[in-house]
């Protein structure tokens, strides 16, 4: 039955509604998985057994009465614990919001709902979704798949351990400063961190209003498509998402070779490990192998983004904890206490300047790409550090080591652009990396379709840990 | 301008917004904040941006939505 488990998203969606493998089955096999796997990551903080069986066996039952829901009829998945679901529990990896009954369903999760899916628990995430390397005061260390000494990345940290670990077939996650392509780098799988606007951050925990994305984390580029397909789209509960167009599936099939890919010296190639800088020249070589064509290109100044992209970062979430932090500052741990502390030291005009100026900041970029669709760039410039090594407390050394890791991060959310990250290599020491393709707004699907080819002619995606 | 931006002037503008935003932080705080956000700071004042008059938080949407449907 384990098998079932390294199904990608598509062969097991085919594969129950074809009725060649049921629900249950693969519901089973995952929670076989879960069993195994779970106290070794930490990567659900609830797990709901029972109730996946049964819906499970219900969506079996409707199958077989030729009632099919969706696309995903029958498949299991969970997300991080800060997507709402009417009635239950959703504490965001917090202390002050433990016990708290979400009132209402994420856009997001309702959607999957309707194309069939079922759930199977919530996962681990950062305090809030403010960390980018998974640890948690409260919940302890969500832990890396492919080696439980090192983390995972946040804030997703258990939709990248749950999917890394073939948990879960996808998971949604949210992604401010990183939070859903972090973990894919650091736990080898895909994560699309979509247009702003794209996709509706409804009844989802926000963080930072003007820079907040919900996405997924799947095995693969094509599997990322799949869950974009179904939550894509205008939702009157969220207005950036006014005009968002639905997903188009012909554009993910556009062939790499009719694609311009820009290369970004500079800033993106800076204090890289050696195995980030072969892994970036072996993605430039494949990507030139499927005819795409390669060009340079010169960015804007990328430390004066992530200045303004902090600012604005710092201000919101500050503004949203504010008045937990007036009454009940003690109950968040450290490191997110401190960081929203952050917040406070901002002024009304630096916050507005770094909003008003992205709209130059957007033009200046588009002009320096130029007919670019998709820029390739590393995620961090390193494979999972420890958990001890970056375990700093609260101090300006957290400030130090988070600025490392997020580094390569802002400019996507900064700009709103969309961000899709492709398992493209390995550590000497057998950690996966990532790449990121940085593509143009609304050119989610041009983005898959780069991730596509570069699956097809790979097989870092394919590559699964083992339990030591 | 950023070389006006200082650890002392923003570890007091700090005490001073903190108090404002009804969060008031002890004087090691503002010292802790300062010495992480500085950096940011000292940057954006060195760029001096200058937004056009009529530029608000939300035109840069405008600008990302000349590209559906390219």
């Amino acid at each position: 039955m384990t098998e079932l488990a390294e199904f990608t998203l598509a062969e097991i969606a085919t594969a129950i509604r074809t009725r060649k493998v049921s629900s249950v089955e693969a519901t089973r096999a995952l929670l076989a998985r879960i069993e195994q796997w779970q106290p070794a990551l930490n990567a659900f903080v609830r797990l709901e057994g029972e109730a996946a069986l049964s819906a499970a066996a219900a969506a079996d039952a409707a199958l077989a009465g030729g009632n099919a829901k969706g696309a995903l009829h029958g498949v299991p998945l969970a997300h991080k614990d800060m997507f709402y679901v009417a009635g239950k529990l959703a504490e965001c990896g917090s202390k002050l919001r433990k016990g708290f009954i979400a009132p209402a369903t994420s856009t997001a999760v309702a959607r999957l709902d309707q194309a069939g899916t079922i759930r199977l628990g919530a996962l681990h995430m950062a305090e809030f979704a403010y960390g980018p390397t998974g640890h948690n005061a409260h919940l302890g260390p969500a832990r890396n798949p492919w080696d439980q000494t090192r983390i995972t990345g946040g804030s997703s940290s258990g939709s990248g351990a749950a999917v890394g670990a073939r948990l879960v077939y996808a998971a949604l996650g949210s992604d401010t400063g990183g939070s859903i392509r972090l973990p894919a780098h650091f736990c080898g799988i895909s994560g699309l961190k979509p247009t702003y606007g794209r996709v509706s951050r409804a009844n989802a925990m926000p963080l930072s209003f003007s820079l907040d994305t919900v996405g997924p984390l799947a095995r693969t580029a094509e599997d990322c498509s799949l869950i974009l397909s179904e939550i894509a789209g205008p939702d009157p509960l969220d207005p950036t998402t006014a005009d968002a167009p639905a997903w188009d599936l012909r554009k993910t099939t556009r062939p790499a070779s009719e694609l311009t890919v820009g290369i970004s010296s500079g800033f993106y190639n800076e204090n890289l490990d050696a195995d980030v800088a072969a892994t970036f020249d072996a993605t430039l070589s494949t990507f030139r192998a499927l005819g795409a064509k390669l060009v340079p290109i010169t960015l804007p100044d990328q430390t004066l983004i992530n200045a303004a992209a902090l600012i604005v970062l710092a201000v919101e979430a500050a503004s949203a904890h504010a008045p937990w932090l007036r009454t009940r500052a003690n109950d968040y741990g450290p490191q997110v206490r401190a960081r929203l502390e952050n917040g406070l030291a901002y002024s009304g005009i630096e916050y507005l300047e770094a909003l008003r100026w992205r709209a130059a900041a957007l033009a200046d970029h588009l002009a320096a790409i130029g007919n670019v669709d998709a820029i390739v760039a590393p995620v961090s410039s390193t494979a999972a550090p420890t958990i001890e090594e970056t375990d700093v407390g609260a101090g300006p050394a957290a400030e130090v080591a988070i600025g490392r890791i997020t580094r390569f991060m802002r400019l996507a959310n900064y700009l709103g652009l969309p961000s899709l990250v492709v398992p493209a290599g390995s550590s000497a020491t057998n950690l996966p990396i990532g790449m990121q393709l940085i593509g143009r707004p609304f050119g989610d699907e041009t983005l898959i379709a780069l991730g596509k080819a570069f699956q097809a002619a790979t097989d870092y995606h394919r590559r699964t840990p083992a339990l030591a | 301008m950023s070389d006006q931006v200082t650890q002392e002037r923003v570890q007091a503008r700090i005490a001073i917004m903190s108090e404002a935003a009804r969060v008031p932080l002890d004087p090691e705080s503002c010292a802790r904040v300062a010495r992480a956000v500085l950096p940011t700071i000292k940057r954006f004042a060195a760029a001096d941006v200058a937004p056009g008059f009529e530029v608000e938080p939300s035109s840069f949407t405008a600008i990302a939505r000349t590209e559906i449907g390219k």
